[in-house]
């Protein structure tokens, strides 16, 4: 009898390991059908972040959205690659109403996974909105551009002049005040980011864009109609780099320069030019940086415009799911949020004054914060933005990077360079557009 | 009751195995199996399509040339690792089954590291490496002194050695049952027939020992070869991608470029590659066994 009850003990609790086990998976299929049928009264939308400085204002202000508007707003943020996240959310028939994304990840990924925007009101005060096949996917974040960041404390304290970054134009311009910054006592005046999507994602990647037809260019250095070592366009901009690379402060370690410290020195005024975009003012913002700093143009020799142009657009997209698993209403509240960001005063402020991001939008025209965003928007403004060219191969930062890491670092001579970049071009291709 | 029915058996098994075999089945044979069907694909990782296309991305996983030089990477960098792992665990687990004073705490001291995941281990290696080492070999060459992670060898050199800082602890605890196993009696024997100390060791001991040394190098093989958390924070492949392991180049191949089913095909056979070394290393190891 004894015997008989433990081994039916025995059978119930394994049973019961086992009902919880299946439990647990049936719960959370319970819980997502949930959040669907809760949207009658108080729709929830779930909005994904893949810009890590801006995820606590944005928290912040999705809470006081909610509150407002009676919508619910989850904001997630992921480090992982943003296509990797998305892969496994929708996988796991868990997409985001609302994504943010890259323009690529909106050409990968809008006809079967988007809702069609065309017809929102703010498409008409914008030019950097991402359409495929002539339909609106891609609600535009921000502009980012690239180009020299400058410190002009410093090179007023190092040179006792006024620094005028119209005045720097050509390489030769730009290696005279970088001499002169020597001589006033600036040991090596120039930090140099080795990560490889500022190398190749990033410089390298304005040799194409500076092309009057980067899509022929490249097609040519592929087919190898155009010998990159032979190229205008490559060598001055090389030739611009080497300027770079001679004068980095860390120009013997240059490969295990970190970021930080980096931008540190450029903030603080140690050294007084760096290759980067605005986006780097949330690390520059982190240290006691000099008030007086700002974004120019690439320097370089080619007298073609492009020295006194910055080089971006459009940066980050909000995308809105159309899959079965966001409901019609999720759909809306997720248009009225991007409209709100867009059109709403709290939302245009929210994006320029609490983000500190430059608005893509013609109608948002409150004054940009910080002193990079405020070169991006005067050039943007001026209609002085090359556009990014956004269909480069997923692996083109990471191979072509290694490739100008090895430039950087004195290991290729140009020529080896030219020959990896275009090794590398005859395989890949340019992602559809 | 009958004790040979079938019922009874499946009753029997699923009492004491069921749970486990639901999960074993839910997180391993299922996937990868799965897995298995998607290398067949060329699925990017996210369309809603899975086009079939056969052994395509086998026929491209064998001429990916980066791919065979992160393996062949894998391979010297796994070989460095398994053979320092195991000789320091040996020599940790020596020292402290040899009654020094508070050898627990050793014991204890040693494992720690293991304790510490692979990414927070990395990244306050690269500190050590990137800012303290440089900070004092700078002071003493009296100049700017490039970190060793911004050399190709260099990076090579710290993989192992935080792998080794990493591993040995706790193969050393493995070492330490071996050693606790080996009756004194017949060490004592073997000194009274007049062996030296070394003697003995590498006559008695070690050969009685042979069960944990198969088990610790299976370990540390199969570890090393799939290493990815430690790769990721110390290293992240630089510089130039010369540090890139298989996982992290399976890793980049089918979630960064979007290639899903070249980098499952890649990750099987990464995967056949260290069954087959680890199953040969045990078949091998497993033949001579003594037991005691």
């Amino acid at each position: 009898m004894k015997k008989h009850f433990k081994r039916a003990a025995a059978a119930l609790f394994a049973g019961i390991l086992a009902a919880g086990l299946l439990a647990g998976c049936g719960g959370g299929a319970a819980s997502s059908s949930d959040s669907g049928s809760a949207s009658g009264d108080g729709v929830a939308i779930s909005v994904f972040n893949s810009k890590m400085e801006i995820q606590e204002q944005l928290e912040e202000k999705a809470a006081e959205y909610s509150e407002e508007k009676g919508v619910d707003v989850e904001v997630y943020y992921s480090s992982d690659t943003v296509a990797a996240h998305l892969a496994t959310r929708y996988s796991s028939n868990e997409p985001y109403t609302l994504s943010m994304v890259d323009a690529k990840d909106v050409y990968a990924l809008a006809e079967e996974h988007a809702l069609d925007l065309s017809d929102q009101e703010w498409v008409a005060n914008t030019t950097q909105a991402v359409s495929v096949n002539g339909k609106v996917y891609g609600f535009p974040v921000c502009v980012e551009a690239r180009g020299i960041i400058y410190n002009a404390d410093a090179i007023k304290k190092a040179t006792g002049e006024d620094f005028d970054p119209e005045s720097i134009k050509t390489t030769d311009d730009f290696k005279a005040i970088i001499d002169k910054c020597k001589a006033g006592g600036m040991e090596s005046p120039v930090g140099v980011m080795k990560e490889d999507w500022s190398l190749a994602g990033h410089f390298l990647a304005e040799v194409y864009e500076q092309h009057e037809d980067p899509d022929a260019f490249i097609s040519g250095v592929q087919d190898g109609s155009i010998k990159l070592i032979e190229d205008q366009k490559f060598n001055d901009m090389m030739d611009t780099f080497d300027v770079l690379r001679d004068n980095n402060y860390a120009k013997d370690a240059a490969i295990s320069a970190e970021r930080e410290v980096t931008e540190q020195k450029l903030a603080e005024g140690e050294i007084a030019f760096m290759f980067g975009g605005n986006w780097d003012w949330s690390v520059i913002n982190a240290y006691d940086y000099s008030e007086n700093m700002g974004m120019m143009p690439v320097p370089n020799n080619s007298g073609d415009g492009s020295d006194s142009k910055l080089v971006g657009g459009g940066s980050k997209y909000f995308f809105i799911d159309s899959s079965e698993n966001t409901t019609p209403e999720q759909q809306q509240a997720a248009k009225d949020f991007l409209n709100w960001l867009a059109n709403d005063p709290e939302g245009q402020e929210f994006v320029v004054t609490d983000c500190a991001l430059v608005p893509p939008f013609s109608n948002n025209t409150l004054e940009v914060t910080d002193p990079l965003g405020k070169s991006v928007k005067k050039y943007a403004d001026a209609d002085a933005l090359i556009g990014n060219y956004n269909y480069l191969p997923d692996d083109h930062y990471s191979v072509v990077g290694a490739s100008m890491q090895k430039y950087l670092a004195g290991e290729i001579d140009r020529a080896g360079l030219a020959d990896e970049v275009t090794k590398y071009w005859a395989t890949a291709e340019v992602g559809a557009h | 009751m009958k004790r040979n029915t079938m019922s009874y058996k499946v009753q029997q098994f699923l009492m004491f195995a069921g749970v486990a075999a639901v999960l074993f089945c839910a997180v391993v044979v299922i996937p990868f199996v799965y897995g298995i069907y998607l290398t067949l694909t060329s699925w990017d990782g996210i369309a809603k399509t899975k086009p079939f296309v056969g052994l395509a991305n086998y026929a491209e996983a064998f001429k990916d040339v980066a791919y065979w030089q992160a393996l062949g990477r894998t391979a010297i960098y796994s070989i460095f690792a398994v053979v320092l792992i195991n000789v320091v665990a040996f020599a940790l687990a020596y020292l402290v089954t040899s009654g020094i004073k508070g050898q627990n705490f050793f014991r204890a001291g040693f494992f720690v590291p293991n304790l510490i995941g692979g990414i927070v281990l990395g990244y306050v290696w690269k500190f050590v490496f990137n800012r303290a080492f440089v900070a004092i070999a700078s002071k003493i060459a009296n100049q700017q002194v490039p970190s060793l992670l911004s050399t190709t060898s260099g990076a090579m050199f710290c993989l192992v050695l935080v792998s080794v800082w990493q591993f040995a602890g706790y193969m050393m605890l493995i070492y330490v049952a071996g050693f606790m196993s080996v009756s004194d009696a017949l060490k004592e024997a073997a000194m009274i027939d007049g062996c030296t100390p070394a003697q003995a060791m590498w006559n008695v001991t070690i050969p009685l020992m042979r069960a944990s040394f198969v088990q610790c190098i299976f370990l540390s093989i199969t570890r090393c070869f799939v290493i990815y958390d430690v790769n990721l924070s110390l290293t992240k492949g630089e510089p130039f991608n010369t540090s890139v392991m298989a996982a992290m180049h399976v890793y980049n191949t089918a979630f960064t470029y979007k290639k899903y089913g070249l980098g499952q095909a890649e990750a099987l056979i990464l995967f056949v590659v260290c069954a087959v070394v680890g199953i040969t290393q045990v078949y091998i190891g497993k033949k001579g066994e003594v037991a005691a």
